[in-house]
């Protein structure tokens, strides 16, 4: 997948003209807040629930590396293979070569974000291993050759006249249809095919319970059954945060990633390995190895504010309740991971240099943080990244700011503590503020403001401010007593 | 090689600054923990009904046949795969097809993985399986995968007729994982929740059932 | 009589001082005695919002050597008061002192309406106004302070007013300072949003708690919807509604 988190702003210019993307966006949204809400409100106290989400994740951020040895341990026991890999190049590498090895022609894929980040699909087709996205919605966004408009609803936002073409180009549909229903059961026999007859499956990992040595996925489709039943071997591919403490922990986590994501009790499909098929089973993966990936994660780990950040549980709530991300979807951050979770993401995985725009594209209002329910911070960590980039850190591959910045904020914050010259500097600067002012309203200027007043107007700045105001007050009252 | 990048990844982590964590807030308990067994059954069939799950009572097995009976000539089933658990044993699937010319085929006639996988992809109408659990806070069952429960069998066909005895229906899911984790020794392969039909919303948000697995899911409760 | 600190944040001091007043007048209609320290400038937010965590703490401490031997400080904006309640203490973490202050002093600010309602136990301020008003939640007041049933009570106990419901009323208007003017398409986006919850709402007046969203959705107004007002709730509360347009 090509990284564009340099172009944010042009991508959501180009974004934000798409009209009809603009009214889904405007419907969706809601719907999604009133589901998850509706969700919550069958907990009998959901914001313990949220703050109980938070605990656990905090404790498996901070007991990270021993979490992974007591999973490790389990699940070597259960029977499954463990393998640890630095980045996406390792990753990507040990599944090629175990696939070449068991001469495979065609794996089908479960969801599976962290190898959207390390761009597995495009490694494997390289070298001749068909890969075929399973999940409807990753599925056209595979075949449209699109990143993820949402992280729950991959192709959502595709008007369904795109996907009738493309299910005639691609699947053979023979009625063009319109309806999503019918469209989706021509999805089904296509991909139903590739489940009969696939040599080995490849799933993400929503939790690996380190307690018992077991692996979770949620969906609502069956895709992920499918490929954790059909094949004779099954990869599963884990980003090292996964990992949580107890089964009873994950149970908890399972109710609010399913309430948050889509307002449901449980999702249709909650299944758990604990290992390969027993010998006496007809179904299931005679082989069970678990992918477990780095790529940036153990850095940003030094970082005990960052690590935060490893909490997500990849809910997709911060998406949909965030006024940004409901105004340009997903495709303008650039990435595998959009709205909120990717602007606090990507630029710890990618590099700060990399990611500039995307945690200063906030308003800091604070949706996200209110919603996530494994209590993220989401204001405050794109605040501690720009602080990065005043401060020069390598660890997060920060980029400098323009001198002038520099120059304006310390001049600024020297007035700002010094009255007699913060006094000064608004006597000098009114009339250069206020020189395109008409009857006490700026209109327009040029320079680095001039964004502002494209659509909007600006009260000039005031001949008698607030200061001024006051003293006369003081003066007319004092005068006053005294003539008394 | 391999160890040392496990061990690299290990000793960075373990290198980095430690941090306290809060301790886990009280949580009230789920409504269904003070419900009885009554009300626990209500509750469930409620869930099941959210669901489109279509709900079957029957007191006993051989009402439960009767009923599987008729959802067979609903359903026009001719042919259809089932499970050996402990629950489907208890209805003698074999000769309930016979009686009704319905083909019951079981994952135990087939000599490999393949050809049974020829058959619960083509051949199954339905698939019949037990349930080891039923849990009445969602519209949820747990099937324990084993040689008794393959797993395609609740999963490739098009409908899923699973025989609920109702004794065991748990009020939450922690009394099941309790039950399915509870010997270290003894985990199974695979344990699944299933709640419901199959479904998807990914195309424009339009909500249908039945994306991959199951379009129709029937309970036959039994007890 | 009780003296209140004015906590006067620079979007006023400086584009919109009669909120200011309106503050002033409405704590003496109650009985306080407002005073303003002269030597306040700016809290440091958009220091810190850029990044400038050093010239925030700067500013941070005179602000704090400035009001700190106040019993209460009272500010017609919530984002301000966020920031010294909730931001001063993070920025001062690595210095003892200054964060001792800093959280001695956090406790002791208040929103206007929080003071008002919940301290001063006041809802109806004398106040009358004829015709529909709605209600804007400002994101710092909502998410920050946790302040949102105590601007509508105030609302409500206005003689005549009729409070009705906004759409997205807590929905970013798209300001964010430094955003509006570094991603403008996105923030009209969001302001064109919010001025569509506005127009349908039925009200003849926007009211709201926060000097930036005024700047923000009141230059919108100006320019595209003259005929549309909008109001701080202060200048509300204190002219019942009837102060003097847009500018200065």
């Amino acid at each position: 997948m090509e990284i564009k988190t340099e172009q944010f702003t042009e991508l959501a210019k180009k974004e934000l003209k798409n009209d009809r993307q603009r009214l889904f966006l405007k419907l969706i949204p809601p719907v999604m807040r009133m589901k998850r809400e509706a969700g919550f409100g069958t907990l009998p106290d959901a914001p313990a629930a949220m703050a109980c989400g938070a605990a656990i994740r905090a404790e498996a951020m901070a007991r990270l590396p021993e979490l992974l040895e007591e999973f490790e341990k389990n699940a070597t026991a259960n029977g499954m293979k463990v393998v640890w890999t630095r980045d996406d190049k390792e990753a990507n590498e040990f599944i090629r070569n175990l696939a070449k090895e068991k001469g495979i022609q065609y794996v089908t894929k479960g969801k599976s974000m962290v190898t959207e980040e390390t761009a597995l699909n495009e490694v494997l087709e390289e070298h001749g291993i068909e890969v075929w996205e399973t999940d409807l919605g990753e599925f056209i966004a595979q075949q449209l050759h699109r990143t993820p408009f949402h992280i729950v609803g991959p192709a959502i936002n595709v008007p369904v006249e795109e996907v009738r073409d493309l299910f005639i180009e691609k699947i053979g549909l023979k009625e063009p249809t319109l309806d999503p229903v019918q469209l989706g059961y021509a999805a089904r026999l296509f991909l139903r095919d590739k489940f009969h007859h696939v040599k080995m499956g490849i799933t993400g990992v929503n939790m690996a319970v380190a307690e018992t040595g077991t692996i979770i996925n949620v969906e609502n489709e069956g895709n992920i059954r499918f490929t954790k039943a059909s094949p004779p071997i099954q990869v599963s591919v884990m980003s090292l945060e996964k990992v949580i403490p107890t089964m009873k922990d994950a149970l908890h986590l399972v109710r609010l990633l399913c309430r948050s994501c889509t307002g449901q009790r449980l999702s249709v499909y909650v299944s758990m390995d604990s290992g390969p098929k027993k010998k006496d089973e007809i179904d299931g993966p005679e082989e069970l190895y678990i992918v477990i990936v780095d790529n940036g994660r153990s850095k940003i780990y030094q970082d005990v504010k960052a690590r935060e950040v490893l909490r997500c549980i990849r809910c997709g709530a911060c998406l949909a309740g965030c006024p940004v991300w409901r105004q340009i979807g997903g495709y303008a951050y650039g990435w595998a991971y959009s709205g909120p979770m990717g602007q606090v993401l990507n630029p710890v995985l990618l590099g700060l240099d990399k990611t500039q725009e995307l945690y200063r594209a906030s308003t800091l209002c604070g949706a996200c943080k209110s919603i996530c329910p494994v209590g993220i911070d989401h204001p405050s960590l794109f605040l501690y990244y720009r602080s990065k980039d005043v401060l020069e850190d390598p660890i997060f591959k920060s980029k400098d700011r323009p001198w002038a910045e520099r120059q304006f904020f310390r001049i600024w914050s020297f007035a700002a503590s010094a009255p007699w010259l913060w006094n000064l500097g608004v006597r000098m600067a009114r009339p250069f503020i206020n020189k395109d002012a008409r009857d006490g309203i700026i209109s327009k200027t040029i320079g680095p403001s001039a964004g502002w007043f494209r659509k909007r107007d600006l009260p000039s700045m005031a001949g008698f401010t607030f200061h001024d105001r006051w003293k006369k007050m003081q003066n007319t009252e004092s005068r006053g007593q005294k003539s008394e | 090689m391999e160890q040392s990048v496990r061990d690299e990844i290990l000793t960075k982590l373990k290198a980095a600054p430690k941090a306290a964590f809060p301790a886990r807030p009280h949580l009230p308990p789920y409504k269904t923990l003070s419900m009885d067994r009554e009300q626990l059954i209500a509750e469930f069939i409620n869930r099941l009904a959210e669901e489109a799950v279509v709900v079957h009572r029957a007191k006993d097995f051989p009402e439960a046949l009767e009923k599987l009976t008729v959802v067979a000539l609903e359903e026009g089933l001719k042919k259809v795969m089932a499970t050996t658990d402990d629950v489907v044993l208890r209805l003698d699937l074999p000769a309930w097809g016979k009686k009704n010319d319905i083909q019951v085929m079981t994952p135990e006639d087939f000599p490999d993985r393949e050809s049974y996988r020829d058959a619960v992809f083509d051949q199954a109408q339905a698939g019949i399986t037990g349930v080891d659990f039923a849990v009445a806070e969602s519209a949820t069952i747990g099937l324990v995968h084993n040689k008794d429960q393959a797993r395609l069998v609740s999963l490739a066909p098009i409908l899923h007729i699973a025989i609920a005895p109702v004794d065991r229906l748990v009020p939450a899911y922690e009394q099941v994982i309790e039950k399915v984790f509870g010997n270290k020794k003894h985990y199974p392969s695979q344990f699944v929740f299933i709640s419901g039909p199959s479904m998807t919303g990914d195309i424009q948000g339009v909500l249908f059932k039945g994306m991959h697995g199951p379009r129709k899911v029937i309970v036959i409760l039994v007890g | 009589m009780k003296n209140i600190s004015l906590f006067i944040p620079c979007t006023v001091d400086l584009f919109l001082p009669h909120i200011g007043e309106a503050t002033v007048s409405l704590l003496r209609r109650l009985g306080m005695n407002p005073v303003y320290h002269q030597e306040q400038t700016c809290c440091g937010q958009p220091a810190l919002n850029a990044g400038y965590r050093q010239e925030a703490k700067k500013v941070a401490k005179h602000f704090i050597s400035v009001f700190e031997k106040d019993e209460v400080i009272v500010s017609p904006a919530g984002s301000c008061a966020c920031m010294v309640k909730d931001h001063y203490p993070e920025i001062l973490e690595n210095e003892p002192d200054w964060l001792r202050r800093a959280e001695a002093l956090a406790p002791r600010v208040y929103e206007l309406s929080q003071y008002l309602v919940d301290v001063l136990k006041v809802e109806d301020v004398g106040a009358s106004f004829d015709g529909k008003v709605t209600y804007h939640e400002s994101c710092h007041i909502l998410r920050g302070l946790g302040v949102s049933e105590q601007p509508k009570k105030l609302i409500q106990a206005v003689k005549g007013a009729q409070l009705v419901p906004l759409n997205g009323a807590d929905s970013c208007c798209g300001f964010g300072g430094e955003f509006a003017i570094n991603f403008p398409d996105i923030s009209e986006s969001m302001l064109e949003d919010k001025l569509e919850n506005f127009l349908a709402s039925g009200a003849d007046l926007l009211l709201l708690s926060e000097p930036g969203c005024l700047l923000n959705i009141g230059g919108y107004l100006n320019r595209n919807h003259p005929g549309k007002k909008i109001m701080h709730l202060a200048s509300f509360l204190s002219t019942n509604g009837r102060e003097a347009g847009y500018g200065n």
